[in-house]
């Protein structure tokens, strides 16, 4: 077992959506300085900055950490790390290891995205081809829509898996997301709308995608010395599992389409390092960018048996309060999806739902929420698992 | 569409040329310099089955700037009858036409064109027998 | 002399095709007139991601897996388009690298508008049979333009045929070939013009039946041959009613022009025109035929070829993606799916 010494103390997040009038720096700093704010800490304390951004912004500027560490009037050492669509959880691990290291005591995470930038479909299409195999499945023609429609088409051939169950996924994640006040869509949406809508890229039609868009999540992380220190803290959420893991990244190369090995493989290392096993979490947020994408994470991460993930959905059993609330958020789907910042906001939510403080959200008894940021078809996958709340003196 | 890798490539994207462990005989996509599954160095070239089968496909209608001419197509995992699989787009099929199982055969056509004054990318898809 | 010939073919056609009676509706004409006129019922369009380089490869694939020499073997590529790719870089060069040929050979885009296929085979014939190579590959193919509205916009088609042309396992020898050269502005596209211009009529008389009956005769006279002595005949197919009344000029029967003429559903293929013609009648000939064939390009000038069919011709067939697959094989199109595969919608 790990030692637990790296807790979250203070989370800030800007609304998700478009926001063409700001800056993927001030974007960021909005969301850094919400979190220096609920930490309660002084923001000299901080002492360095991770980024997790997949392109940061249409300024194509790489170093987005120095523009966002400028709005914010901060001058500490920052890195920007890149895993596809699951950077925000990549640089989460990176600050995690930072602490636990010993190195550092206090640490700003922050994930950012601007998208709205890129008004042309193709071009965010061509952002997300880098995420897959780009020589021997974007160039050949593959999009990553498309891999997931071959993922939907293994699923729905090997286990019976049907287009109402799918459908179901972004309904419910839409019902969700209604009480989300930082989430992009707001608002129910019927089933109909999603089975009867165009394909682009057949089974998965034109509504089932998460939404691209603009958006910045930030955490701070602290140590347990840190914190003693530090009196105005208020609240701790501990990192019981941190962990990732890899796989083929073009799908013709994987073994198997029905399953995503690196969330099984990075799922066993988190529940190991915390000490529990998938039921005992109670909730959790996972990278629904495609409703297939939600079906084989509550598979993967072991919430239920191999096959068995449309019917849970279709029964309700990922429901808010259901057998294990899946995306209280809204998820991608209705959140949206600023790549770099939902790997952020995803631990942003169960912190929240840890701490209690998820308004309508929030699920009825909670001791574990856990996350899952998958990058591209799931050639890199992040899980994160926190603990109840462990409110201090 | 650079041009040193457009150079490079070609061997792979015209010929589906991959390579064959002399030492654990495995035969893999794309080429490699050391063995993917045994890690020796001792490797040729050798080049794909150019038949096969369709093991799962998708209609693609939405797509980036570059493919856009083309949609709707057909993006397939193939099978080849040397085992191998690969990704690649099925053309001269009637979309309603393709199915799983489908036997298909390699043909050389353009991947993507840079505007109409860049370079154009030629490489494998596949057409039905 | 040693001799020299054909020693493997290949053809390909593209898959779509689209009717006269679809682009007549476009512009108000009347399709039966206009087929009278052209004797074409449609004709062939390549797909968008189709150009005269992957016609070609298709074409010399088909040659070269249909034979059973070693393509390594091949010291010289000539592609005869007008409608290349690339206005600078060689499309012969990614037709080398396509067969895994590189790279001890030579090679060159060829352009005489529909003859550039033939003027590459003479090429080839002439480095054979004076062993400066031992095999060279000649490629006529196009993806044809013709400007919307156009009475070329009927019958520019697209395809490309193949020749291997060697002296080891001749499937069909040459016994001759003559032609003739002129300065004649009949036809013609102006660099980066994106359609080529024609004198209407003046393409006719002056220009197709002179050079295609010049060449044509001039070859016979040299080989003491008479057309009774031909089983086949080919000419350049602009529509289907120029090579049919050029042959009837020469003394020719509709018997013998018949397996060549291949326009009528595929429609002009420009510099595969001819040769796909003589691809077709390569998959039916016995051995024994004998053979004229008489290519025409505007500009102008026409390359006339009398060859022999050999025993060997067997040993290369049948072959499945032969000429008749490609013409058999068809999806018709709407005007409007056409206009955007030839790039008219930008």
């Amino acid at each position: 077992m790990v030692k637990r010494n790296a807790f979250i103390i203070g989370t800030g997040i800007t609304g998700f959506g478009e926001n063409y009038e700001i800056s993927a720096g001030k974007l960021a700093s909005q969301a850094l300085t919400r979190a220096i704010e609920n930490s309660k800490i002084t923001k000299e304390s901080i002492q360095s900055t991770f980024i997790g951004s997949l392109v940061s912004g249409s300024n194509s500027q790489a170093s987005i950490g120095a523009n966002c560490l400028r709005e914010s009037n901060l001058k500490t050492p920052y890195v920007r790390i890149e895993a596809g669509n699951a950077s925000g959880a990549a640089a989460f691990h990176q600050a995690y290891l930072g602490l636990l290291s010993g190195i550092y005591d206090c640490l700003a995470v922050v994930g950012i995205e601007k998208l709205s930038d890129f008004v042309n479909v193709g071009i965010v299409e061509r952002i997300l081809s880098s995420t897959i195999d780009y020589q021997w499945e974007f160039e050949m023609g593959a999009t990553l829509t498309s891999l997931y429609a071959i993922l939907t088409k293994a699923h729905m051939r090997e286990f019976k898996t049907t287009l109402e169950q799918l459908a179901k996924v972004p309904v419910k994640n839409h019902k969700n997301g209604v009480n989300n006040p930082i989430a992009q869509f707001r608002k129910e949406i019927s089933i109909d709308r999603f089975l009867k809508a165009k394909r682009i890229a057949d089974p998965i039609g034109k509504f089932d995608p998460a939404t691209y868009c603009d958006g910045s999540a930030a955490v701070i992380l602290a140590s347990e010395e840190f914190i003693l220190q530090n009196k105005d803290i208020n609240s701790k959420v501990p990192i019981l599992g941190s962990s990732y893991a890899s796989d083929n990244l073009a799908l013709h190369h994987r073994d198997s389409l029905t399953e995503l090995y690196a969330t099984k493989t990075a799922a066993a290392t988190a529940y190991k390092m915390a000490n529990i096993k998938p039921e005992n979490i109670n909730v959790a947020e996972v990278h629904d960018s495609y409703p297939i994408g939600e079906i084989l994470a509550i598979e993967d991460l072991g919430f239920f048996e191999k096959g068995e993930g449309g019917r849970a959905v279709e029964e309700g059993l990922t429901d808010q309060n259901g057998q294990v609330s899946i995306n209280t958020s809204g998820g991608l789907k209705a959140r949206g999806d600023p790549f770099g910042a939902t790997g952020i906001a995803q631990i942003i939510e169960i912190t929240e739902q840890l701490r209690g403080e998820a308004g309508k959200r929030q699920i009825d008894s909670i001791n574990y929420g856990l996350t899952q940021n998958v990058m591209g078809t799931g050639a890199l996958t992040y899980v994160n698992i926190l603990g109840e709340e462990e409110v201090k003196k | 569409m650079e041009p040193p890798k457009i150079w490079r490539e070609k061997r792979g994207k015209y010929l589906a040329m991959g390579v064959e462990c002399l030492d654990c005989m495995t035969k893999q996509f794309p080429f490699t310099e050391n063995c993917v599954k045994c890690g020796s160095e001792n490797v040729n070239e050798y080049k794909l089955a150019t038949t096969g089968k369709v093991l799962y496909f998708s209609t693609v209608t939405q797509t980036t700037e570059e493919m856009m001419g083309s949609t709707p197509y057909l993006i397939a995992i193939i099978e080849l009858d040397d085992g191998i699989k690969i990704t690649s787009q099925i053309v001269d099929c009637n979309l309603l036409e393709a199915k799983e199982g489908m036997n298909v055969r390699m043909v050389f056509r353009v991947l993507a064109r840079n505007g109409s004054e860049g370079l154009i990318r030629y490489g494998y898809k596949f057409a039905p027998i | 002399m040693n001799k020299v010939g054909i020693v493997s073919f290949g053809s390909y056609v593209p898959r779509y095709r689209i009717k006269v009676e679809e682009i007549a509706k476009v512009w108000d004409e009347d399709p039966i007139e206009l087929k009278t006129q052209l004797q074409i019922n449609s004709k062939s369009v390549p797909g968008p991601d189709e150009d005269v380089a992957t016609m070609a490869v298709e074409s010399a694939r088909n040659a070269i897996s249909r034979w059973k020499g070693k393509e390594k073997d091949i010291g010289a590529i000539y592609v005869g388009s007008e409608s290349h790719p690339y206005a600078v870089k060689p499309t012969a060069t990614i037709v080398a690298a396509a067969l895994d040929v590189e790279k001890n050979l030579t090679a060159a885009d060829l352009e005489f508008a529909c003859k550039a296929g033939t003027a590459g085979m003479q090429m080839c014939f002439g480095l054979v049979k004076s062993q400066m190579i031992s095999l060279g590959l000649a490629i006529g193919a196009d993806s044809s333009q013709g400007r919307p509205r156009d009475p070329l916009e009927y019958t520019a088609g697209a395809g490309s045929a193949a020749f291997l042309i060697g002296s080891d396992n001749i499937i069909a020898e040459l016994e001759g070939t003559q032609s003739v050269t002129t300065d004649m502005p009949d036809f013609w596209r102006r660099e980066g013009a994106v359609y080529p211009s024609h004198g209407v009529k003046f393409t006719g008389q002056p220009a197709y039946f002179k050079h295609t009956i010049d060449a044509s005769k001039s070859l016979m006279e040299e080989l003491g041959a008479q057309p009774s002595d031909y089983q086949h005949v080919i000419f350049h197919q602009p529509n289907a009613k120029f090579p049919q009344a050029v042959a009837k000029m020469l003394g020719f029967s509709k018997e013998q022009i018949e397996l060549g003429l291949i326009c009528k559903h595929m429609g002009n293929a420009y510099s595969a025109s001819s040769i796909l013609g003589f691809a077709n009648v390569l998959n039916h000939a016995n051995p024994g035929d004998r053979i004229l064939l008489t290519s025409y390009g505007s500009g102008a000038g026409s390359d006339s070829f009398s060859f022999t069919v050999t025993e060997e011709i067997n040993n290369i067939r049948p072959y499945k993606y032969d000429a008749q697959y490609y013409l058999n094989r068809s999806e018709y199109i709407e005007y409007g799916k056409y206009a955007r595969f030839k790039g008219i919608l930008r």
